[in-house]
């Protein structure tokens, strides 16, 4: 059975800014809301169909080691809240290909931002979720 | 077209001192970028000229 582990190489970009090394975990959500088409006639619930095309209604959820260092984590991170902007994840770095997907999400929406979340003798984490935007997957 | 020019090592497939534009950078911030000190505005420095100040004899 071949399966993916996630040791070091999964590639998380920002607003273009490559944040793999302050990163811990990405998740990237692929949605196409659903849309009853359920007729007269009908003797069951029915969701989309061929004619039917629905929103998308993507999101990326990842999380960061908080640095306030200069052009870390704080100030990539800071400036993005409210506007809208790209994300992109991948399974490896590299080049696009079949066995490495490359998603990017396009003209996503940062609402909130934790600058600081302090528990002692911590880490400090922050967790980002980036909504809306256009979804897509490069293989080559 | 603008340029800029990269100032940090964090910024996607380029490296301090490479010039970008903004289609090079199309869909991010830019705006954040140059805040968050990414990237700054790039300017073509003239080479300063020189003047010969010494009086002829």
């Amino acid at each position: 059975m071949a399966t993916s582990v996630y040791l070091s190489n999964p590639s998380v970009t920002v607003n273009s800014v490559d944040l793999q090394d302050q990163c811990t975990s990405a998740t990237v959500n692929y949605v196409l809301e659903q849309l009853e088409t359920t007729a007269f006639g009908d003797t069951a619930r029915k969701y989309g169909g061929a004619a039917i095309t629905s929103l998308q209604n993507n999101s990326i959820e990842i999380e960061l080691y908080q640095s306030y260092a200069s052009a870390e984590t704080e100030a990539t991170i800071y400036g993005l809240v409210g506007i809208t902007t790209n994300v992109v994840v991948a399974p490896a770095s590299g080049v696009a290909s079949a066995t490495n997907p490359i998603y990017t999400l396009t003209g996503c929406y940062l609402e909130s931002h934790t600058p600081i979340n302090a528990s002692l003798g911590e880490l400090s984490t922050i967790t980002l979720t980036f909504t809306g935007g256009v979804l897509t997957k490069a293989v080559a | 077209m603008a340029n800029y020019i990269v100032t940090s090592a964090r910024l996607a497939g380029f490296k301090p001192g490479d010039i970008v534009t903004d289609s090079d950078l199309d869909g991010s911030s830019i705006e954040a970028l140059i805040e968050s000190g990414h990237i700054s505005t790039h300017t073509v420095k003239k080479s300063a000229k020189t003047k010969d100040t010494d009086e002829k004899e």
